[in-house]
């Protein structure tokens, strides 16, 4: 008990929302299951996503946070032989219906992934890219557009001034707050980070923990984390995850100060995992 | 740190060395092996060079640059007239009529078998491509010459002729009458060879996108078209320029099929649709019942190929350069 009690001390005097009202639910998930071809990989998962929240998902390697992530936008379809059942609402639309618009969806929920992905363009035209795939706007526009983007990736001071340099020419953390302001310039209504630091180092960590705060004001947003003391300082709710199961869903506070589960509390002590 | 070094004692710095010492010799033979290997190339690639130069030495004395623009071809008469003109107009057009037809299809291919086709079909499709890469030069040449010829010269030349006659420039083109031997059906025969080319190399450099770049383009909400067009291509563009070079340099030299069914004209015309010739079929059909300065002027021929594909081949450098400038690398 003792070293729950230290490893917890400093988590607990950083959530940063610690009394958040309800907020209104953005994404829901009812008895949602996923399948690997023959592996049940996700088993009768429910939660909701509040809106303009940040939801972090931790656990042990291979326990599914990922996996989940991957469902709200469907990511999983690139692929033959897996399928979800159940029901995963975004407002009111069902993400699991087959007749869904994948680039629709795509645009509603943003990802940014474990390694940093631009695309082999100019820092511009990574951001201008995504936005000409949905909207046919002036050059002067798309400036515009372009520089909040960057501002909102926090990134346009590092990049002002080479903007027709390769999105390849950046360092990884640099990479990666462009593939965040890349998602941003959509508009989406979720962005989904998957491990979105675990290639970087602790100042570019920092830099995106801040910024995914930020966003928060106006995105709802999940984020899958090995690290726990990330998941504790940027998260409003956290959910634990083991082999597949949603062991405990709660306010990040709740989780790592007294978790209800046993499995909850070891993992977050260090027993395992 | 006095402890290990009493170890490293014991062990006897002079066996070690002596260990090593075998090594060594083996790393001079393999240095020196391998170098000889690439040096090779150098003096083989040299020695081509200068007997071409030695074997065309009287065609060039006889001609000089005149060679290049003359489009009469009269070996037999006297003294002999021999210009290039012609072969080196069969040559260009039919590799970059075939070009045109193989690098969409094949890179096509390639982005169905990569990015597209379920997984069932995606071996059969493969291994038919590259059966296609396997069939011996000489057996496209039949087939041009018994079956694709006729074919084209039935249904699609009179079709082609009809649709565009009287159309300024494309009539010019697309202008009849039929004809079995063809600078058309030539290059038609060239892209069917070179396709597998374009596509094996293709796929082998589409697979190397890491999935989680086409994920995020996904992300974004790309179609799969704008996947392919703005993350695969771009990220793969080196690779798909060598493969289509590689292509271009077997179209430019390729001679068994070409000798078959191109129809051995020296005079150029403005119709596709009319016999030509080019410079690796003229020379395969001649050579052998050629002498003195008839020879010497195939040699020439032969020199300025190599001369053309290596100035292609530069051309495709530097395209490659401006294109990296140009993607801010």
């Amino acid at each position: 008990m003792n070293d729950l009690s230290v490893s917890l001390s400093s988590a607990a005097s950083l959530p940063p929302h610690a009394n958040l009202p309800e907020a209104p639910a953005k994404v829901t998930a009812r008895n949602l299951n996923f399948y690997y071809g023959e592996n049940h990989a996700l088993k009768d998962i429910n939660l909701t996503l509040g809106t303009n929240r940040v939801t972090a998902f931790i656990g042990p390697s291979g326990c599914g946070k990922s996996t989940l992530l991957r469902i709200f936008n469907r990511m999983y379809d690139l692929y033959p032989g897996q399928r979800a059942t159940g029901q995963l609402m975004l407002d009111n639309t069902n993400i699991l219906d087959p007749r869904l618009d994948l680039n629709l969806l795509r645009a509603r929920v943003g990802m940014v992934f474990q390694k940093p992905t631009p695309f082999p363009m100019t820092i511009y035209e990574n951001i201008a890219f995504g936005i000409r795939l949905y909207e046919k706007i002036s050059k002067s526009e798309m400036d515009g557009r372009v520089e909040k983007a960057l501002r909102g990736g926090a990134l346009w001071n590092e990049v002002k001034d080479k903007l027709n340099a390769s999105g390849l020419s950046l360092s990884g953390g640099q990479q990666q707050r462009l593939c965040i302001a890349r998602t941003v310039a959509v508009r989406p209504e979720v962005i989904l980070f998957d491990e979105p630091c675990s290639a970087l180092d602790p100042i570019s960590t920092a830099k995106i923990e801040e910024l995914i705060q930020e966003l928060a004001e106006d995105y709802t947003i999940a984020i899958v984390t090995h690290n726990m003391q990330q998941a504790a300082r940027v998260s409003d709710k956290t959910a634990f995850m083991y082999l597949g199961e949603l062991i405990e869903f709660d306010d990040t506070n709740k989780i790592f100060t007294s978790p209800s589960d046993r499995r909850t509390q070891d993992y977050i002590t260090g027993r395992f995992g | 740190m006095a402890v290990q070094s009493d170890v490293m004692d014991a062990a006897g710095p002079y066996d070690r060395a002596k260990a090593l010492s075998a090594f060594k010799l083996g790393d001079t033979t393999f240095y020196w092996v391998t170098r000889a290997s690439a040096i090779s190339v150098l003096l083989i690639l040299g020695g081509i060079i200068i007997s071409l130069i030695v074997g065309a030495w009287p065609a060039i004395r006889e001609y000089g640059l005149s060679f290049l623009w003359t489009q009469r071809w009269a070996p037999s008469a006297d003294p002999p007239v021999l210009g290039a003109l012609g072969p080196i107009y069969g040559t260009l057009v039919t590799s970059f009529i075939a070009m045109l037809i193989a690098i969409p299809v094949g890179i096509g291919i390639a982005i169905f078998l990569t990015e597209l086709c379920p997984q069932w079909a995606r071996r059969p499709i493969g291994i038919a491509v590259e059966l296609l890469a396997g069939i011996p030069s000489i057996i496209y040449g039949m087939w041009g010459f018994f079956v694709l010829g006729p074919f084209l010269a039935d249904s699609f030349q009179p079709f082609m002729i009809r649709l565009f006659d009287g159309v300024p420039i494309l009539g010019t083109i697309f202008a009849g009458p039929p004809s079995y031997l063809s600078l058309f059906n030539a290059s038609l025969i060239l892209a069917i060879m070179v396709l597998p080319f374009i596509t094996a190399i293709s796929v082998d450099v589409f697979k190397t996108v890491p999935p989680v770049l086409k994920e995020a383009a996904y992300g974004v909400g790309c179609t799969t078209w704008e996947v392919v067009r703005y993350v695969v291509i771009p990220y793969t563009r080196v690779g798909v320029i060598g493969g289509i070079m590689l292509a271009l340099g077997r179209a430019l030299g390729e001679t068994m099929a070409v000798t078959f069914i191109i129809g051995n004209a020296f005079r150029i015309t403005g119709s596709i649709f009319s016999p030509g010739t080019t410079i690796s079929a003229a020379i395969a059909s001649e050579f052998a019942e050629s002498d003195g300065l008839h020879q010497s002027g195939l040699i020439l021929l032969g020199l300025l190929l190599f001369f053309l594909t290596f100035i292609v081949l530069a051309c495709a450098r530097l395209m490659l350069q401006r294109l990296e400038l140009k993607a801010g690398k």
